[in-house]
């Protein structure tokens, strides 16, 4: 069957991106998890080389936290090394489309985070001056100003804004279908609707059960994102991981007018308008638990409309189309875990991004195959041991701007 | 423009010979009315400041200001119309201009530019209305034939029922059949109130949330406020959407649900086309034939063809002629076309409820058993939500499903 | 040549979805977000049977064994204000009595 008429600048079709065969006896990495991290370690393995990849979902592709992000790409931070990390993902971001050959619309709008305390204001300046230090361009801005550059704004309450212009926002789906692509013509499987109910280790490796067969892997690599814990259960590894659910909607397509991600410390409000011109948002709904529940609920939608409306007054007959949830991947002290515990030390993960992920994940996925295939480990894995829990070492700065 | 007050804006424009409403997102085809019952999104327009409002779904009053939407200079006639003929069989807008750096660059600027429908509204100081809760014993969604039995049946049982429509006017399919029409709609909405139960229209149930309250809420966005209802039982009675049929150029302005069509000469008077071809599906051939006749006899010229003989249709910005594939073309200024409605389930699904696809009753049906019950302990359903089944068979199957949500949710 | 169209909000046409198929995204949550059918203003109301029995043709699959996409509130677009005085909306800090609508119901009414 063929694609029709269909314009893809790709030509015709040739192999299909997922695969429906059946699960090969043996390979030498097996991927848990086909969202963004598991795709991009496996397309930057094959790219380096090691093409003996097989790549499984539970689900369909992009049903996990990677479908159901913002899209939000920013090098506003606390810590330098997530700094450091965000400008190499941004510039990985602004060649992807070319490189991977699908489209994601990154649009550098910038990011505008609003301060309506001189405590926020205080933690604005502080991150500005190391986010300076980076050479992140970043700068405060008083409200009128932060007016200037989203006019729709009621400033009422507003007393500062840090504004970096090169932060910004790109439709997440297709970095899934490039990746996937790619990798799938790179030699890597994909195999969807292949969950993972049982692993035994052996001596040659790593039995993974699948209600589609087995499959032998020397080295496993689990990129489950909020499911982590649940995977590394099966074989006696704890992680001390935990999901949150976390709720995000999308509203009629309008004309562009909004240029920044806009985001309020004090409510965790975050909105921007995708490509498509839907402002896409959400914001914190403080008092929940730890839940892999993904049902909507009319508190988030409530609790976000007040915000927003009252933030944006000339919002108030926009109209919500849709809503959805997703899962943060919490993490105790806000870092990624990475890397392999020392029991099981072909066992990899990459976990804990706290709803950060997605954005990580063009420059993880690059480290951590130069990593697997003999380069010296990046500084981050040194940072992001599952054992700094155990130890109690810690994994040095706590990062403090996990919103929006 | 005269329009009669409380009649739908579409109802005004199409009596008025208003065709081309707005283009479409990608490639910039006509859009007008198609379904008349505000599912589709054929004719959004902007009304008083305010952006992709439904036509359909807009009562008239004096000085209402409507624009079309979405095309330069003006929806009849639109510059970026000539996307749709550089891409004739379709493009793959993910692959578009991944060659340089450069090019998708400008890709991603032209993009963005073109992108959404409608502009901001004008206005910041729109109102945000009370939000009121109601505890009811039965809640039935949809004031159709079956909604507005099921609601009557409920009440005489004793039962404390609230029923709700989303269209401005009650009465669902029986306003769009010739066979019934507007004093049937208005009998059995009489019935209602005469039972006890409450009858709300234009209130649209727009969601079902598990999570925010004991046996989970049921918000309602009605014409002054929303409405947060909780029930012992809730019924489905929210029917089927007219959806099209797959034949060439089957969005052409012009091309309009035959329900659309029916809702248009039976509740508002208003005779769509004079010569008309009615394209169907045979699992629908009965009020087919019940609407051609009355089309017919209000002055159309009317020819019915079997869908699976349609080739595609002719014309650009109104729909000219169908073409068979025998190559046999026959003349028209309006296509209605019959299919089987689309069981409208997705609330059903918002509760839990299993469905399955079933091609001949139109779609994602809610799987009940003879009492309406679902596979969800306290919700029921009835009428075309369960199945295509036409409003007798509906009505009938109402009336024994609200009684059994009555004795349930009062033993 | 013309078009057919299986999705009007999002011009998706029958060609996309086979060429959807063809780069083996099969599944109809995989084929809402490779082709946008559904995404729209109608929520799929319009296309999503309509899809789901072309996917059925075009990958031989019995209809019963296809399932709808995921039903996402709300069920018909909701403009934000109707939202806004909702006893369940989240109060922060700074949010404590600056509307004139607080006098509304506490936050978590329902549980009692």
């Amino acid at each position: 069957m063929e694609g029709g008429n269909v314009i893809d600048e790709h030509g015709p079709a040739g192999a299909p991106t997922l695969a429906r065969a059946p699960l090969p006896p043996r390979a030498e990495y097996v991927v848990i998890g086909a969202g963004v991290m598991g795709l991009s370690i496996a397309y930057h393995l094959a790219r380096r080389g090691v093409t003996d990849v097989v790549v499984i979902d539970r689900g369909y592709l992009a049903e996990g936290a990677s479908g159901r992000n913002g899209g939000g790409i920013r090098q506003q931070w606390s810590t330098e090394l997530n700094i450091r990390l965000m400008q190499q993902s941004v510039e990985l971001c602004r060649r992807f489309a070319v490189e991977l050959g699908v489209n994601v619309w990154f649009r550098q709008g910038g990011y505008l985070f609003l301060a309506r305390t001189a405590a926020e204001v205080q933690r604005l300046e502080r991150n500005i001056a190391l986010q300076n230090r980076c050479g992140v361009a970043t700068r405060m801005l008083d409200a009128g100003a932060a007016g200037d550059i989203v006019p729709e704004l009621s400033l009422d309450g507003v007393v500062a804004a840090a504004y970096n212009p090169t932060d910004g926002i790109l439709f997440p789906w297709p970095f899934l279908w490039g990746y996937a692509r790619q990798a799938a013509a790179l030699g890597v499987q994909l195999h969807t609707h292949t969950p993972v109910v049982r692993i035994d280790a052996g001596t040659t490796g790593y039995r993974v059960h699948t209600p589609r067969g087995e499959v032998v892997a020397r080295r496993l690599i689990c990129a489950a994102g909020a499911w982590t814990p649940e995977v590394a259960r099966m074989i006696d590894v704890e992680v001390p991981t935990w999901p949150i659910r976390h709720e995000i909607c999308s509203s009629e397509p309008l004309k562009p007018f909004l240029k920044p991600m806009v985001s309020e410390l004090s409510s965790g409000l975050y909105c921007s308008q995708s490509m498509r011109g839907e402002i896409v948002g959400g914001v914190t709904v403080p008092g929940h638990g730890s839940t892999y529940s993904m049902a909507s609920t009319l508190e988030f939608v409530a609790t976000y409309a007040r915000r927003l409306v009252r933030l944006m007054p000339r919002l108030g007959d926009v109209k919500i189309l849709r809503q959805w949830a997703g899962p943060y991947d919490c993490s105790p002290d806000g870092n990624p875990i990475l890397g392999a515990p020392p029991e099981h030390p072909d066992f990899y993960v990459a976990c804990g991004f706290v709803g950060h992920g997605f954005m990580m994940a063009p420059v993880i996925g690059k480290l951590y195959a130069d990593w697997l295939t003999g380069d010296a480990p990046h500084e981050i894995f040194q940072r992001s041991t599952l054992a700094r829990f155990r130890d109690g070492a810690g994994a040095g700065d706590k990062e403090d701007f996990n919103i929006g | 423009m005269r329009a009669f007050e409380g009649e739908s804006v579409a109802a005004a424009l199409f009596a008025s010979g208003t065709r081309v409403l707005a283009r479409s997102l990608k490639y910039h085809r006509p859009r007008t009315f198609f379904c008349m019952s505000g599912h589709c999104s054929g004719c959004l327009v902007r009304a008083d400041g305010v952006p992709n409002l439904r036509a359909c779904q807009i009562p008239c009053r004096p000085g209402l200001e409507i624009q079309g939407q979405n095309a330069y200079p003006s929806p009849d006639f639109d510059i970026l119309g000539a996307v749709d003929f550089f891409f004739a069989g379709g493009m793959d807008h993910h692959t578009l201009m991944t060659g340089s750096r450069l090019l998708n660059k400008v890709a991603n600027k032209v993009v963005r530019q073109l992108s959404g429908l409608g502009t901001l509204p004008g206005h910041d100081d729109a109102v945000a209305p009370e939000v009121r809760s109601i505890e009811v014993d039965v809640c039935v969604i949809g004031a159709g034939p079956a909604g507005l039995a099921a609601a009557a049946a409920a009440a005489r049982a004793g039962a404390h029922v609230l029923c709700l429509d989303e269209q401005l006017r009650a009465g669902g399919s029986l306003l769009t059949d010739p066979r019934h029409g507007v004093a049937a709609a208005d009998a059995a909405v009489r019935d209602v109130h005469d039972a006890g139960a409450g009858l709300i229209a234009g209130a649209c149930a727009i969601a079902f949330y598990p999570e925010d309250a004991a046996g989970g809420v049921l918000a309602v966005a009605a014409p002054d406020g929303l409405l947060r209802v909780r029930a012992r039982r809730w019924v489905w009675a929210s029917g089927g959407y007219p959806v099209n049929l797959l034949f060439g150029d089957n969005d052409r302005p012009g091309v309009m649900a035959a329900r659309g069509v029916g809702r248009l000469l039976v509740q508002h008077r208003v005779l769509a086309g004079g010569r008309i071809c009615v394209v169907e599906d045979p699992g629908v051939a009965a009020y087919a034939g019940a609407l051609a006749a009355a089309l017919h006899a209000a002055g159309a010229e009317v020819e019915r063809v079997a869908a699976d003989a349609v080739e595609r249709v002719r014309g650009r910005s109104w729909v000219k002629a169908v073409q068979l594939r025998t190559g046999k073309k026959i003349d028209c200024d309006l296509v209605a076309v019959a299919a089987v409605p689309s069981p409208a389930s997705e609330g059903p699904r918002q509760h839990g409820c299993a469905v399955t696809l079933d091609p001949p009753r139109g779609g994602f049906r809610v799987v009940v058993d003879d009492d309406g019950h679902t596979t969800v302990a306290d919700v029921l359903a009835c009428g075309d939500v369960t199945g295509h089944l036409g409003p007798d068979a509906a009505a009938a199957m109402g009336a024994r499903v609200g009684a059994v949500a009555a004795a349930e949710a009062c033993p | 040549m013309s078009k057919i169209v299986v999705c009007r909000c999002e011009d998706v046409t029958l060609a996309d979805l086979e060429h959807s198929v063809a780069r083996g995204y099969h599944d109809i949550e995989e084929v809402k977000r490779y082709t946008g059918f559904g995404t729209g203003p109608c929520q799929g109301k319009e296309c999503v049977a309509v899809v789901a029995c072309a996917l059925a043709r075009l990958t031989g699959a019995a209809p019963a064994t296809v399932p709808p996409f995921t039903s996402r509130p709300p069920l018909a677009p909701t403009p934000l204000r109707w939202f806004v005085r909702d006893p369940a909306a989240h109060r922060f800090a700074d949010d404590r009595g600056d509307d004139a609508d607080d006098g509304a119901a506490p936050a978590t009414d329902e549980e009692a």
